[in-house]
């Protein structure tokens, strides 16, 4: 369909065909929705967002709190929200419900940030506003009308794009000295699974660390290409399946292996995908709603600027958001300084112990905080290698203390954390008062140097 | 275009044959042994385990049968006789509080053994009332090693003999020991069950046995030996010294020597040292090894972790006895010892627990 030797505003427009698009949202969606009875069935709901009594915020969204039980109706208007999503029924209205609920249910608690979860969440932004419900969908079976087996490239092509920003933004993360030249922390984590059958014997060798090491960030910042080039696309997305079920296989990474394959056949030709829907329809269910004219959709000329503008600073900023941690000082994988939001993916073994001390300053008491009063393990877990967790759990500390009557509870933290396999070192000024000092985007001053280096990005 | 990005992937792979051929050179000989962790897990619960359950319960019928003598013929001198035998019993308790894992995790055994301080008006209320129950909630603290100690070391003989409550008392006694070895014997017996089970789980997972073992192991450091046996008594963190709670706090000439065995305990038992004081085979140090992590200077750490304890030991004895009354007036050396003990914290909740990459939890995690 593509023509060559047109401008690049003009490529955008042409028409591919509208059921890769209609096939990923039915893709993606069921993903979201396995993935919220998955969460359901583990007790996770009740585990992280019920049982604790403290949550970490993200900065500016302190005002996004767990429901109590009401949170489990946040679930379910998720999942149906996918299910809904995943059919192409009430499809607007079930986009905008489930971006806004897994959002939410996402900033609750940033213990429990993943890179995958934020991937869903820039994606189910950028499907709001596509056409993703013009084919293969109820939606075009209630209203027949609104059918097209045409959508412009760009559509397809901005989902496309989402996923080459995820995988060579987590390539580039991985062009360090502690990656390739140490095969860290790979050469930790691949012992660990020497148990597994038939291969696990293999992990005991350390050249098989450093053949992941360098195989993974090779696969990591070319595997879009590969994907986009109709030669190299069988062989690229074979690659693509024993790699994630590789990766689900060592690492407790949840559901992201699986996202990750579904959603990388919105790589294939629009034509093919066009051509199996049909095949369906004929062969094997007639009434499956598939576009079957060749019509095209067409945005309204005002709503085609909006979208495209709005696309354009959305794409700017996630080419510029992994580059943010330039702007502090520090060894980014120490402080974690712009760490988040970056798909620094498996990319760190770092472990910490904090002990909190809260000081009353007006009689010199000081009480030793056990940490499984106020956090979970997993939260504690986070909170021990992460500074800004540690600023809020502080703070959270003298908000407890005040309440118990002292005037000025000064905290004070000693921390030590291990990072790819270094020894372990103090992490925070011990004689800082960190309930005095305040989250900002600038660099915490009170984080101690981290005394060796790590090249690369 | 294309030409460029395949020449670039070709570059690429090139180069990472290469670093990775240079790279095996580092490589030991025999790159698998010392990772595989059944052979570790064997050695713990054979060499270990089993043998220090069994000696533990041994040393309790030996006091029970002190006691019974005892209760039959209350002298001075059968009093005395008792007491030498629970020292023993308490000193062998340090070589088995650590194991707090499996059977033991599933009863408790560290509560209903060693909770202190002994609480003295409830346990006498115990007496006087002629009721008692060892389940009962908040009744860790009247049975146990500290209880054996109040009634054994902490009360005069007369109350044994001319008291009214003295029978009571015998009574009490006694079957503080019988909670003590029914707690051991169904451990003891639910090893036999639970080996196969404990060294066929060879994962790294939350419920896998090197994460169990280890957990256990890196919490009874922290919280039971550093905190409970000198950090508490001290006042480590909130400057204020608490004598009351030493461990054997009636034969307060022992609690050095408790902290000491259980320190040396620790360090024998991360270096697979058998319960019988033979080096007996792999263990969490040589499994570190195997792995090897390294500090700035390039020594292992798992002989950092040694060299660290070695320190710690030496800064014990140097501090005066008894602890209780050194907490007070000797408070820097006691703080010393206190130092070097916690700098092991880190080195076994960070260093080693990192390094073994085992999973405090269920939950998905991307590895930051």
């Amino acid at each position: 369909m593509v023509v060559k030797n047109i401008s690049l505003k003009q490529r955008i427009e042409q028409p591919v065909y509208s059921a890769a698009l209609a096939v990923f949202r039915l893709f993606f969606g069921l993903m979201i929705f396995a993935s919220t009875i998955r969460f359901w069935m583990k007790g996770w709901i009740e585990e992280l967002y019920i049982q604790p009594n403290f949550f970490f915020s993200y900065y500016g969204f302190e005002w996004v709190k767990p429901l109590g039980q009401y949170t489990y109706l946040l679930f379910i208007v998720c999942g149906i929200s996918a299910l809904f999503f995943a059919i192409g029924l009430f499809y607007r209205w079930a986009s905008v419900l489930l971006f806004l609920s897994f959002t939410y249910i996402e900033l609750m608690d940033k213990t429990n940030y993943l890179n995958h979860y934020y991937f869903v969440t820039l994606v189910l932004f950028l499907m709001i506003w596509l056409p993703a419900q013009v084919n293969f969908s109820v939606d075009s079976i209630r209203k027949p009308s609104i059918r097209k087996r045409f959508v412009p490239l760009w559509t397809v092509g901005s989902i496309r794009m989402m996923m080459a920003i995820v995988y060579v933004y987590a390539g580039l993360a991985k062009l360090n000295s502690d990656w390739l030249l140490e095969a860290m922390p790979l050469r930790l984590w691949l012992p660990a699974n020497n148990d597994m059958p038939i291969i696990g014997g293999l992990f005991n060798h350390l050249w098989v660390a450093y053949f992941f090491s360098w195989f993974g960030a090779v696969y990591d910042l070319f595997i879009p290409f590969f994907l986009l080039n109709r030669k190299a696309r069988p062989y690229a997305y074979i690659a693509v399946i024993v790699f994630h079920l590789m990766t689900a296989a060592l690492f407790p990474i949840g559901v992201f292996p699986f996202v990750m394959i579904v959603s990388a056949l919105v790589f294939f030709d629009s034509e093919d995908i066009d051509k199996v829907l049909q095949r369906v329809k004929k062969r094997l269910w007639p009434f499956v709603p598939v576009a079957e004219m060749p019509t095209l959709y067409t945005f309204a000329r005002f709503q085609k600027k909006l979208l495209q503008s709005l696309f354009i600073v959305f794409f700017v900023v996630q080419v510029l958001m992994p580059w943010r941690y330039l702007l502090n000082e520090g060894e980014l994988f120490w402080t974690e300084e712009g760490y988040r939001f970056s798909w620094r993916v498996m990319l760190m073994e770092k472990m910490g112990y904090a002990q909190f001390v809260v000081k009353d300053p007006a009689t010199g008491r000081k009480v030793a905080v056990n940490n499984n009063d106020f956090l979970t393990r997993n939260q504690e877990k986070m909170m021990a290698t992460q500074a800004d967790f540690m600023l809020q759990y502080a703070h959270h500390l003298k908000e407890y203390y005040q309440q118990q009557g002292m005037k000025n509870p000064e905290v004070y933290a000693t921390v030590y954390v291990a990072m790819n396999g270094r020894r372990s070192r103090l992490y925070v000024d011990t004689t800082t008062d960190l309930a005095k000092e305040t989250d900002t985007w600038k660099h915490k001053n009170w984080i101690l140097a981290f005394n060796d280096n790590i090249h690369g990005l | 275009m294309k030409r460029i990005v395949y020449t670039a992937v070709l570059a690429v792979l090139v180069v990472a044959g290469a670093v990775t051929s240079c790279k095996k050179s580092d490589d030991t000989a025999n790159p698998t042994s010392g990772l595989d962790r059944q052979p570790m897990l064997i050695n713990y619960a054979d060499n270990y385990v089993i043998p220090a359950y069994t000696d533990m319960l041994s040393k309790m019928q030996e006091l029970k049968s002190a006691i019974e003598s005892f209760n039959a013929n209350p002298t001075q001198e059968q009093l005395q006789s008792a007491s030498n035998v629970w020292r023993h019993a308490y000193a062998t308790w340090q070589k088995v509080d650590l194991l707090e894992f499996g059977p033991a995790y599933d009863e408790q055994l560290r509560s209903y053994m060693n909770t202190y301080p002994v609480t003295t008006p409830k346990l006498e209320n115990n007496i006087t009332s002629g009721v008692w129950d060892f389940e009962a909630f908040g009744s860790r603290d009247v049975q146990g090693f500290p209880a054996l100690d109040y009634l054994i070391n902490g009360t005069s003989l007369d109350k044994y003999t001319t008291d009214q409550y003295a029978n009571a008392r015998k009574l009490y006694l006694l079957e503080v020991v019988d909670k003590m070895i029914a707690k051991l014997t169904r451990i003891n017996e639910s090893w036999y069950a639970y080996k196969s089970t404990f060294i066929s789980s060879t994962g790294t997972d939350v419920n896998s046995s090197l994460s169990l073992m280890v957990n256990n192991f890196v919490l009874y450091y922290e919280r039971y030996l550093r905190g409970g046996k000198i950090g508490l008594p001290v006042g480590a963190m909130t400057g204020v010294a608490k004598p009351e709670l030493v461990e054997a706090y009636y034969s307060q000439e022992l609690s050095k020597n408790l902290l000491y065995a259980a320190l040396a305990t620790v360090k024998n038992y991360y270096q697979g040292v058998g319960y019988n004081g033979v080096q007996a085979g792999e263990s969490m140090q040589s499994y570190l090894r195997a792995i090897g992590t390294k500090d700035e200077s390039g020594t292992p750490m798992a002989d950092v972790i040694v060299k660290e304890l070695d320190e710690a030991l030496n800064a014990i004895t140097n501090i005066g006895t008894p602890i209780a009354d050194a907490v007070q007036n000797d408070r820097q050396t006691v703080l010393k010892a206190y130092e070097e003990i916690q700098d092991v914290v880190a080195l076994f909740k960070v260093d080693m627990v990192s390094a073994f990459s085992i999973s405090i939890t269920y939950t998905d995690n991307d590895g930051d």
